[in-house]
């Protein structure tokens, strides 16, 4: 009870009442009792009672009301733990946790060993991952309540997650002491015990960790892990009689796990050929069925023994008609002579197929091979010849096999890549729309034709495909949103980027950004739970994976494509007024002008009836949380609602884009792309130093890299421009820190010598095209005739960097030169015979082989990423 | 030192043990029920041990610590004895785009040399 304002017996009743209401939820009695005591004039102004009467309120949802009532009774009562306690606990559920932090101690300097609290505080400790506070504060726990066994373990937890292993091993083991009634199959001890290996896996002390399996086996109900373990420490300490017996008994209980091969092959000491082939070859008697033992040795083996072995493997897998067989094989095209072996090969099936129904003429056996696996040959090779960039001769291979059997949906899906690869994506979403209408419930297909339609830019209809398969009355994209669906939401961005639809765009972004939020919050829930179902182990990889989460490739792209939108938002601002839509009606004609205007007028219609059914939908929302407030369910704080037109509107673009960089920043170092960006944000914020640490950082990766020499020359022109107005020290820096990193040759020589270095490939060329019209415009004739020349033999010459170059063209950097795009245009459609960014395909190439019911948007996609 | 007296731990929770086999037979009446309460509720009831050895592992665990803090106070401690002015770390906060604690960490740790702190940090 809170010593500054005593309550008499019958007030203090209440009051615990109160507390007692909030524990079981009862906020409504909870508030009835808050008044009784606050209605008497006497107690009106009573801290305590107005900060859990706040809390109350909070957990009704009424959150303003809350914090007025817990922020009047803490000024009430400044000297009450209760007070302070509360505050925290709602600026907790505001998701503050770093001010929750602080009321924390606060409460804790009025009552410091007050359980809850240290209770709470660790756990905000934990999710903030403050270890040196949370094992300060695990300490006091321990010391409080040494007889608790979530002391001990908390205690131990600390010490292993700051990498002290002995402590934590000291720790664990003294409350291992503790626990001397084991029941058999006992979980959680078990876990426990596995914890403790863990943890001497990872302090490397693998005498020890090996003791301790074998005098704890009997009770650890993991047996795989402990066989697994034990495999890999003996390999780690050299024995290799041992090594070897767990890894044949690890492949006796799984054939298929290439790790135990991997073993088995250093257990064995095998490096020639020979010795690691007769591994495989053991085990493929033993397992006939296995796939493993006879995919692997393809890795090393060469000359005839591959042959001979990719021949069987491609033998069987074609027979039993396998779809993924390409895929499992890819990885052996690094090696042009095996693609060579392998191309052979299965041309050779495919004529003898053709002629006798027989892999080969030369066949003893007089079984003929049933027609569908001539079927699967032809897919092989489609998949194969596209693999090489060789489109025309795959799309020749698919159209043959499709005219054998047009109802095979892999074929389909086979045909789609091809197209996308050659750069005809409106063609590879024709082929997929037919593959998933001959099997609408299969949900693969499905999103992969959504997906396909959305690199057309076609989000509306990718929707409706979706649709088909997320909860009914809800929209599509609602629901996908609600599942945390990250690729349809990642596609959708890069749709609306490429179609100019910044503020949509930027939405999808930040609810993806919005997704990895939820998941570290959503950690919450586990400190306590994995402490006390004992799942240590997991809990330790949870707080891992936690830490590096945006690491993940969907953050990544999502980031990504925020950066851009924000950096051309900042370049080019939107205009109040002005359409959130693409700007490409400089270079059309008047009737396709005619055209784009009605659509949009169209379009315009649609979006009203949209947004109406919007609000009626809103509206419904809203009386559905209304219920729900009422039934004493309450949410979270309520995010801010996302509104394109908004976003599209930023009032400081760069630090929107500084927000989603940070995370690539401290996770994805080693990605060139995560400088790139960096340098073109601090660029346009003039910070010279930044830009050079981008620089620097990137050029750790690749220094060769042609964006990055952009990066460079604009690094290098703005400092000289700025020289003067810099402030000494930095300038006096910058001279520090790029000592003897640069030649001090004009820039027009470095970028020659660039050239000179890389000029045998087409993206360097470019970039250094590029800097030629950026330092001076008389020189991009020089730089065009570099790009439109371009000489067949260059390296790195594929559709995508064309494309690029055509665009750039078009946007007219290197000044009005229509005469130029079309002759470079011209050479690249004889390259990429099949890309529409370059003039329209050969007719063979076209899908008409299937009577196209199908109703397709006549939408051209563009190319700009 | 510490081994010492881990060794002494390890003794004491051995001869103590068979003690502790008599406490949890009285108590496992008890646990069962206990343990379909949770079952059926989230409210959880938790689990107590008796470790006579704990003051011993907590003299442990306090030396470490003190040890700890010693060093890391006299880390400090040199560290704040560097003089910085505030000028400086506002331009390498304006600069580098960082938080004021971590330009002036930087700064001390750069011995208050501004031309060095801002090169180091585009490493």
């Amino acid at each position: 009870m809170s010593p500054s304002q005593p309550l008499p017996p019958r007030e203090n009743t209440l009051f615990k009442r109160i507390l007692k209401c909030y524990e079981q939820k009862q906020y409504k009695n909870g508030l009835k009792f808050a008044k009784q005591i606050l209605c008497n004039p006497k107690y009106a102004e009573h801290g305590e009672t107005l900060a859990m009467k706040g809390l109350t309120l909070n957990c009704l949802g009424r959150k303003d009301e809350a914090f007025d009532h817990v922020r009047r009774g803490l000024r009430n009562d400044l000297k009450s733990y209760v007070c302070w306690h509360v505050f925290g606990l709602l600026q907790r559920s505001e998701k503050k946790y770093e001010e929750a932090i602080k009321c924390y101690r606060n409460a804790l300097k009025l009552d410091k060993d007050n359980i809850q609290i240290l209770r709470d505080l660790s756990l905000l400790q934990i999710q903030m991952r403050d270890l040196d506070g949370y094992k300060e504060t695990r300490y006091q726990l321990l010391v409080l309540r040494p007889t608790q066994r979530a002391s001990w373990i908390g205690y131990a937890m600390a010490f292993h997650l700051l990498k002290d292993f002995d402590m934590a091993l000291k720790i664990l083991e003294e409350f291992r002491k503790t626990q001397v009634t084991v029941k058999p199959f006992d979980y959680e001890h078990s876990e426990l015990l596995l914890y403790t290996a863990f943890v001497l896996r990872e302090a490397e002390m693998y005498t020890e960790l090996l003791r301790h399996l074998d005098t704890y086996e009997h009770q650890i109900v993991d047996k795989l892990f402990i066989a697994e373990t034990r495999a890999e420490v003996n390999l780690f300490m050299c024995d290799y009689a041992a090594t070897e017996k767990y890894y044949l008994d690890l492949l006796n209980r799984n054939p298929e796990n290439w790790a135990y091969y991997k073993g088995l092959e250093k257990a064995r000491r095998a490096s020639t050929e020979e010795e690691r082939l007769a591994i495989y070859e053991e085990q493929a008697e033993k397992f006939p069925k296995a796939h493993a033992p006879k995919r692997l040795p393809l890795n090393f083996l060469t000359g005839d023994t591959f042959r001979q072995l990719v021949d069987t493997v491609l033998r069987e897998s074609l027979h039993k008609g396998i779809p993924p067989l390409f895929v499992t094989l890819r990885a052996l095209y690094e090696d042009q002579w095996k693609v060579e072996v392998i191309e052979n090969l299965v041309v050779g099936y495919v004529d003898s197929l053709q002629s006798c129904e027989k892999f080969s003429p030369q066949d003893a056996d007089d079984t003929k091979e049933p027609p569908s696996v001539l079927l699967w040959a032809y897919g092989f090779l489609a998949q194969h010849h596209d693999f090489l960039g060789n489109t025309t001769k795959g799309l020749d291979c698919i159209n043959t096999a499709l005219e054998h059997t047009p109802t095979l949906i892999e074929l389909y899906v086979i045909k789609a890549k091809i197209f996308k690869h050659a750069g005809n994506i409106s063609e590879a979403v024709k082929c997929l729309d037919e593959a998933q209408a001959l099997d609408t419930a299969d949900r693969y297909i499905n999103s992969k034709c959504a997906k396909y339609m959305l690199r057309a830019n076609m989000t509306k209809e990718a929707e409706e495909m979706c649709a088909k398969f997320t909860r009914e009355g809800v929209s599509a994209v609602d629901n996908l949103n609600e599942m945390q669906c990250m690729w349809f939401e990642t596609e959708c961005a890069r749709a609306y980027h490429r179609s100019g639809k910044w503020g949509e765009a930027i939405k999808k972004c930040h609810e993806i950004d919005r997704h990895f939020t939820e998941i570290i919050e959503d950690q919450f829930d586990f400190h306590t739970y994995c402490m006390r179902k004992m799942t240590l182990r997991t809990y330790v990889g949870l707080l891992r994976l936690e830490d590096v989460l945006r690491q993940h490739p969907f953050y990544f792209r999502a980031a990504k494509c925020a950066i851009e939108v924000y950096l051309r938002l900042y370049d080019k601002p939107l205009a109040d007024s002005e359409e959130d839509q693409h700007d490409s009606s400089e270079n059309l004609n008047p009737s396709e002008i005619k055209k784009m205007r009605n659509k949009m007028r169209k379009e315009k219609k649609k979006l009203q009836q949209e947004k109406e059914r919007q609000r009626a939908q809103q509206e419904r929302k809203e009386q559905h949380n209304k219920a729900r407030q009422q039934n004493d369910e309450v949410e979270g704080p309520k995010e801010e609602e996302l509104l394109p037109d908004k976003l599209a509107r930023p009032s400081d673009p760069l630090s929107e884009a500084i927000r989603f960089l940070k995370p690539l920043q401290m996770l994805c170092p080693n990605s060139i792309e995560t400088h790139i960006l960096a340098f073109e944000i601090f660029y346009r914020k003039d910070k010279l130093l930044l830009m050079l640490q981008s620089i620097k950082r990137a050029r750790g990766i690749d220094p060769n890299h042609p964006q990055l020499h952009l990066c460079l020359i604009k690094f290098l022109r703005k400092m000289q421009e700025q020289k003067g107005a810099l402030p000494e020290t930095v300038s006096a820096a910058l001279e520090t820190a790029t000592n003897g990193m640069f030649s001090a040759d004009s820039l027009t020589s470095l970028n020659d010598a660039y050239l000179q270095r890389n000029g045998t490939s087409l993206p360097h060329a470019f970039a250094a095209a590029r800097v030629m019209s950026l330092l001076d415009p008389k020189s991009r004739e020089g730089a065009l005739s570099l790009l439109v020349n371009f000489n067949g033999t260059l390296e790195g010459k594929d559709s995508h960097v064309c494309a690029d170059i055509v665009e750039a063209m078009k946007s007219n950097e290197f000044g009005v030169c229509q005469e130029k795009v079309t002759e470079f245009q011209a050479k690249c459609h004889k390259l990429f015979p099949n890309a529409i960014a370059f003039g329209s395909p050969p007719a063979n190439c076209s899908s008409n082989h299937f009577n196209s019911s199908t109703v397709i948007n006549d939408q051209q996609p563009d190319y700009e990423s | 030192m510490s081994d010492a007296v881990e060794d002494q731990e390890i003794a004491d929770g051995e001869s103590d043990s068979l003690q502790k086999t008599a406490l949890k037979k009285e108590k496992k009446h008890d646990n069962v029920g206990v343990a379909d309460l949770e079952k059926v509720t989230d409210y959880v009831e938790e689990k107590e041990i008796s470790s006579p050895a704990i003051s011993d592992a907590m003299a442990v665990i306090g030396n470490k610590k003190q040890l700890e803090n010693m060093e890391k106070a006299e880390r400090e401690k040199e560290l704040a004895r560097v003089k910085i002015r505030k000028e400086d770390v506002e331009l390498i906060m304006s600069e580098m785009m960082i938080s004021k604690t971590v330009a002036e960490r930087n700064l001390r740790v750069h011995r208050g040399d501004v031309v060095a702190t801002l090169a180091a940090l585009t490493n």
